[in-house]
């Protein structure tokens, strides 16, 4: 299922988009020289099938899972190789004209949004899982295989991949790669960057650059982790290697309603507490649960002021005990009512609920704004509370649904984009949900990334020292600021308009901004 | 003794950056038979910069300053039956290792395809780059996707990128039961037989072959163990007694099979010419090599057939193997082998974070050799 428009209309949202360097690549329109030698070129490289350049054609590319973004991109290419990745990166680079890669464009944050001067480099066609290796335990893929693919062609061995987004059907490992893509299961099984073991990219030169294999330790620093999450800045991943682990044998689900809020995240504590790594912990508050239950019909118990799905898997004989532990953990900490599910049709029935939370909440309201701020778990009382305090001063509800296991927050801000100023204010108020997280010593995105959408919580979170240092790493790998420029780390001249941006030990910003 | 030396380290890094002289960053020195020795004109001691920062136990995150003793560390997580699930090696029993130590050269410990590597628990490094600046990356949260992943750069990076302050790692409960059963295999058997079982669901968290026995540690809850060792009794793996040292032994690089490798380190004139130590790194199910060993001692396989270590004297042999089964090796004490084109990435970061070329890493020197080697063979 796919958590996909956040918010729906495009009033106010624009603004948040530009996020150009001061140098930008180079002034031009689509009819300039450098641009018609491009497209030459790129006619050359690729069957005509793979270029696409009318309008009607680009329609779908203008927009990722942020909908609310919207940019027609100047042409958009969908190479079939790895050769032809670099090939088309070689060209971009000769002519400075951007490159915009994509996945499968179900990110939330606008990291796929196109530049109307560059090229969208699509992935899709590289769809082939070129081997699954059951006695290495890893599979080799093409960045386009989506990702419940990779699990689904590894079963017959027993094996499955384990990071699963919540847009696994549809989402694409490379993206995923892109987006150090997270899921329900992080704190058992870790996230993107846990589970790849190597990549190879085409970079901002169109050089190959080949990191681990299927190897289990890499020599220098760790490239592979930077690439994981960088949002297609640093390069084009052209093939993924991943582990695969053996599918637990049995799992459990559980769930629990509590009276209070507090006693739900006391009781996350106490598990965890408890030596216990369950594979998925959730919290929905009345408010979610009533909206997911309205639509699920999932046997949520709706007087509940919060519940907690818990999945806990593993060898049978481990699991029995395991289940016991943790039902009189919940019952220890004031959950009043627990259900468990040991076949999968029930287990399936009590996901269903949270797994479709988001269109749930988007019955409820014509808009809603989704957030992604993590936080440390014992934080959980405390920046609820804020939200609420938050959410009462602005005059809009919010549904929170989060990760208790992994503190990652995905709060929905309520409002209504036809009512005036409302979308303006939703954004003010996430703005300030992202700066509670901060506070409380968390981050303002979890698993969403950046993108374009997160530019300016990016300013409360990092001084200009640290963001100035992503600007001279991204500009070692990518001198010309081709990959995906305007994306993921806000320009200091941004933040400083926005006036919210650390000064650190009283250095004002650096001077040397034209290297932006 | 545990203090915050963090402005004393901008004040020694702005003072070499004015002279234009290269610091050594400097914590136990514990793995200085690692790598060639780099060169440089002073070190820059993180030692005395140590303490637990926060621990909390249910949050499963440490966060303490980077000259604090892994066996502070460890004493501290054990009192609360929690661990550092990638077991960096101690290969000292005094000044075995400080925290930042184990995070800039990265390795992990005998459950690294099960329980992750040090990278893998890396949350946030607090980091004073080559400009003296004091930088923070990453945190204390699990997830985390806002900026580059600065803090895990970190982990191999042998102090090339700046010098660690502050770090937090993520910490795992201690698994309630453990045991380890052993039985006599050919390596080729071992292999096989770790294949086979690592694709069924079971509690491995560990495997050592060597001279012709292949050990496997199982831990997770009483039940799930005591069912793993029925099932792995038909493969004629029976319990073995006092696995905790066996392990232990194994983590620290005390355990027999590394002590000649060790002893060299120390005083390599008194042993005389002795063969080198290889770590290759294979796929998990790779063959065994077919270059001759002097005994069957003079191998060891631990990850389930992901890391092998060979005692060897003849270099061409022993790459051409790794290469063959698409792996990687480097000989210990020798420059570390990284590859052109990451050399050359390598090296531009290294100017993005020191600009001026303040650290001096033994690093450097692989990236400089493998840019020469580079040049010669165009």
């Amino acid at each position: 299922m796919l958590s996909a428009a956040c918010l729906r209309h495009n009033e106010g949202m624009q603004s948040i988009a530009n996020n150009q360097p001061n140098h930008d690549p180079q002034q031009l329109t689509e009819h300039s020289a450098p641009h018609r030698a491009v497209l030459a070129r790129l006619q050359q490289l690729l069957p005509e099938d793979n270029i696409i350049t009318d309008a009607a054609g680009l329609r779908p590319y203008e927009t990722d899972g942020l909908t609310a973004i919207r940019e027609m991109p100047w042409v958009v290419v969908l190479p079939e190789t790895e050769a032809q990745v670099a090939q088309v990166m070689r060209c971009c680079a000769e002519h400075q004209v951007p490159v915009i890669p994509r996945g499968a464009g179900t990110g939330l944050s606008g990291g796929a949004r196109p530049h109307r001067q560059g090229v969208v480099l699509g992935l899709s066609k590289m769809a082939e899982i070129l081997h699954i290796d059951p006695h290495n335990r890893v599979a080799k893929v093409q960045p386009g295989v989506r990702n419940l693919a990779i699990t689904q062609a590894a079963q017959v061995h027993g094996l499955y991949y384990a990071p699963d987004p919540s847009s696994q059907i549809a989402c694409s490992i490379g993206g995923n790669v892109a987006e150090n893509a997270g899921g329900v299961h992080c704190l058992k099984y870790g996230l993107t960057v846990n589970n790849v073991l190597g990549v190879r990219l085409v970079n901002a030169a169109g050089e190959i650059v080949e990191l681990g294999g299927a190897l289990y330790d890499n020599p220098g620093p760790d490239l592979l982790a930077l690439v994981c999450g960088s949002e297609g800045m640093l390069g084009v991943v052209t093939e993924v290697t991943v582990a695969l682990l053996p599918e637990p044998e049995t799992k459990a689900v559980l769930l629990a309603g509590f009276a209070e809020v507090v006693d739900a995240g006391n009781a996350v504590a106490a598990i965890i507490g408890a030596g216990i790594i369950p594979a998925g912990m959730e919290m929905m508050d009345k408010m979610a649960v009533q909206a997911a239950e309205a639509f699920a019909k999932a046997g949520y118990p709706l007087d509940a002021e919060a519940i907690l799905i818990i999945e806990l898997d593993g060898a049978a004989a481990e699991l029995a005990t395991l289940t016991d532990e943790v039902s009189t953990l919940l019952r220890q900490h004031g959950a009043y009512r627990i259900d468990e599910a040991h076949d999968a049709s029930t287990q399936a029935r009590l996901w269903k609920g949270r797994k479709s939370a988001f269109p749930a909440v988007g019955r409820l309201s014509p808009d809603y704004l989704c957030m992604d701020g993590t936080i440390p778990r014992k934080a959980l009382p405390s920046v609820l509370a804020e939200i609420d305090t938050i959410s009462q001063r602005f005059g809009l509800a919010v549904a929170n649904v989060f990760h208790a296991a992994d503190g990652n927050l995905h709060p929905l801000i309520l409002f209504d984009a036809n009512v005036p100023g409302q979308t303006d204010k939703a954004m003010a108020m996430g703005a300030k949900v992202l700066e509670a997280c901060v506070a409380a010593g968390g981050t303002v995105t979890g698993e969403h990334g950046v993108g374009v959408e997160k530019l300016d919580t990016m300013c409360v979170q990092f001084t200009s020292a640290e963001l100035e240092q992503f600007v001279r790493l991204k500009a070692a790998m990518d001198p010309q600021d081709l990959l995906n420029p305007g994306k993921g780390i806000p320009t200091l001249t941004r933040c400083g308009e926005l006036g919210g941006m650390h000064v650190h030990h009283g250095r004002l910003p650096f001077p040397e901004l034209e290297r932006f | 003794m545990a203090g915050d030396c963090s402005k004393l380290f901008i004040e020694q890094i702005e003072a070499a950056s004015a002279a234009q002289q290269r610091l050594l960053i400097n914590g136990h020195n514990s793995k200085r038979h690692w790598l060639p020795a780099a060169t440089a004109n002073s070190s820059l001691y993180t030692a005395e910069h140590n303490g637990i920062l926060q621990y909390d136990p249910a949050e499963l995150v440490v966060t303490a300053r980077a000259g604090t003793s892994l066996a502070e560390i460890d004493a501290a997580l054990s009192e609360q039956q929690q661990m550092l699930a990638c077991e960096p090696p101690q290969f000292f029993a005094q000044a075995g290792g400080t925290l930042g130590g184990a995070v800039a050269c990265g390795f992990s410990g005998p459950g690294r395809p099960w329980l992750g590597a040090l990278r893998d628990a890396i949350l946030g490094v607090e980091l004073i780059n080559g400009l003296g600046e004091y930088l923070k990356f990453g945190g204390q949260v699990m997830k985390n996707v806002a900026g580059y992943d600065v803090s895990r750069l970190q982990a191999g990076a042998w102090g090339a990128l700046g010098v660690m302050s502050v770090i937090s790692l993520r910490v795992q409960p201690c698994f309630a039961a453990q045991l380890t059963v052993s039985g006599e295999l050919t390596a080729d058997a071992a292999l096989a037989l770790c294949a086979q079982l690592g694709q069924r669901n079971l509690p491995i968290s560990g495997s050592c072959w060597h001279a012709g026995e292949l050990a496997l540690r199982l831990q997770g809850n009483e039940s799930g163990v005591a069912a793993a060792r029925t099932a792995l009794a038909e493969f004629g793996l029976m319990p073995m007694p006092a696995d905790d040292e066996y392990w232990h032994r194994l983590q620290h690089h005390q355990h027999e099979f590394f002590l000649p490798s060790m002893q060299a380190s120390t005083d390599t004139k008194k042993h005389g010419p002795q063969h080198k130590l290889w770590r290759v790194v294979t796929p998990l199910a790779a063959p065994m090599p077919e270059f001759g060993l002097r005994s069957a001692a003079d191998a060891l396989v631990m990850w389930g057939g992901g890391l092998r270590w060979f005692y060897h004297d003849d270099h061409t042999a022993v790459l051409a193997y790794a290469k063959a089964v698409g792996g990687w090796c480097w000989a210990v004490g020798d420059v570390m082998p990284i590859d052109p084109m990451q050399a050359q990435i390598m090296q531009q970061l290294a100017n993005a974070f020191d600009p001026k070329g303040v650290f001096a890493t033994p690093l450097s020197l692989a990236a400089r050799t493998a840019a020469t080697l580079a040049t010669q063979s165009h």
